[in-house]
């Protein structure tokens, strides 16, 4: 692999993107319907959304592959290959755009975003609670990609955090 | 939006510095020397910073040429944070859905239990 000599580089955060939440329910049940295809197809997407294939084989180096369908009738595939699995506590997976027949994409509207993503997902038992964890990083990224990622990070936590609304709000009020 | 220039709007927005510059113009107008004034950076480093920004669609500069005061310009902006709602929006309904569809499964385990007991 060519060494990464660009100096510029040292500007980008690669920080992962972190996402959490508690689920009310044992970590044992939690663990059953993100690893098993009948359970996945019967939350993974909002409403609107059709199930347009799901084939699952759950084992180290084998791969989720799942097509849905947008409420505005466009088609999302993606691909996750497991690399490394601990039951209960933990996945880790390689994440990607895909198509019908399994094959690479890219995002459709950021063709830079990164093509891989390391996506870790962290299962702790609290009591009859669960507490899961999703990170996400860049996985085999070149510059362009990492830096896509960064800005994509940066805007996410700018939105979680409320700032981008209160900068959309004061941009209308600007413009009316 | 396209996909080219919701590239470039993410290309502008994949620096600190500039991000940093569009959080500050977000209180209003201002001066390119009192946009820099904050940073640790040279002038000309900051009128880069906004060229390419400016390029992006995300500023707009006044004309007066003593005066060019910055402003900041919503639609690339707006298209970014909607494309990251989405982004968002798709994983915190899924959890929605795998609440209630945790609790549906909690109560079916409760019945079979009591019926065989």
């Amino acid at each position: 692999m060519a060494k990464n000599t660009n100096a510029s580089s040292k500007d980008i955060n690669d920080e992962p993107f972190v996402l959490t939440r508690s689920f009310d329910a044992p970590r044992d049940l939690l663990w059953k319907v993100w690893t098993q295809s009948e359970h996945l197809g019967k939350w993974f997407s909002p409403k609107g959304f059709k199930i347009l294939a799901a084939r699952m084989d759950f084992r180290v180096g084998g791969i989720y592959h799942y097509g849905l369908e947008t409420p505005d009738g466009k088609p999302m595939w993606g691909k996750w290959e497991f690399r490394e699995i601990a039951a209960p506590e933990r996945i880790v997976l390689i994440q990607s755009f895909s198509d019908e027949n399994g094959g690479l994409a890219r995002h459709p509207m950021a063709p830079d975003w990164p093509q891989f993503m390391l996506s870790t997902m962290t299962f702790a038992a609290q009591g009859n609670k669960t507490k899961f964890t999703l990170t996400w990083t860049p996985h085999k990224a070149t510059e362009v990609e990492r830096r896509t990622f960064d800005a994509g990070r940066a805007s996410m936590e700018m939105g979680w955090g409320g700032t981008m609304e209160q900068l959309i709000a004061y941009l209308a009020k600007l413009q009316s | 939006m396209s996909p080219d220039r919701l590239s470039s709007t993410f290309a502008a927005l994949a620096d600190p510095t500039r991000r940093a510059i569009l959080a500050r113009l977000a209180s209003g107008e201002t001066s390119v020397t009192d946009l820099a004034k904050p940073f640790d950076i040279s002038l000309p480093a900051v009128s880069r910073h906004l060229k390419v920004l400016e390029g992006a669609g995300l500023i707009a500069r006044g004309r007066d040429a003593q005066w060019r005061p910055c402003r900041l310009q919503a639609t690339p902006l707006k298209s970014v944070a909607d494309w990251v709602e989405r982004y968002r929006r798709f994983w915190e309904e899924s959890f929605d859905r795998l609440d209630d569809y945790l609790k549906e499964l909690q109560r079916k385990e409760k019945k079979h239990g009591r019926k065989k007991a």
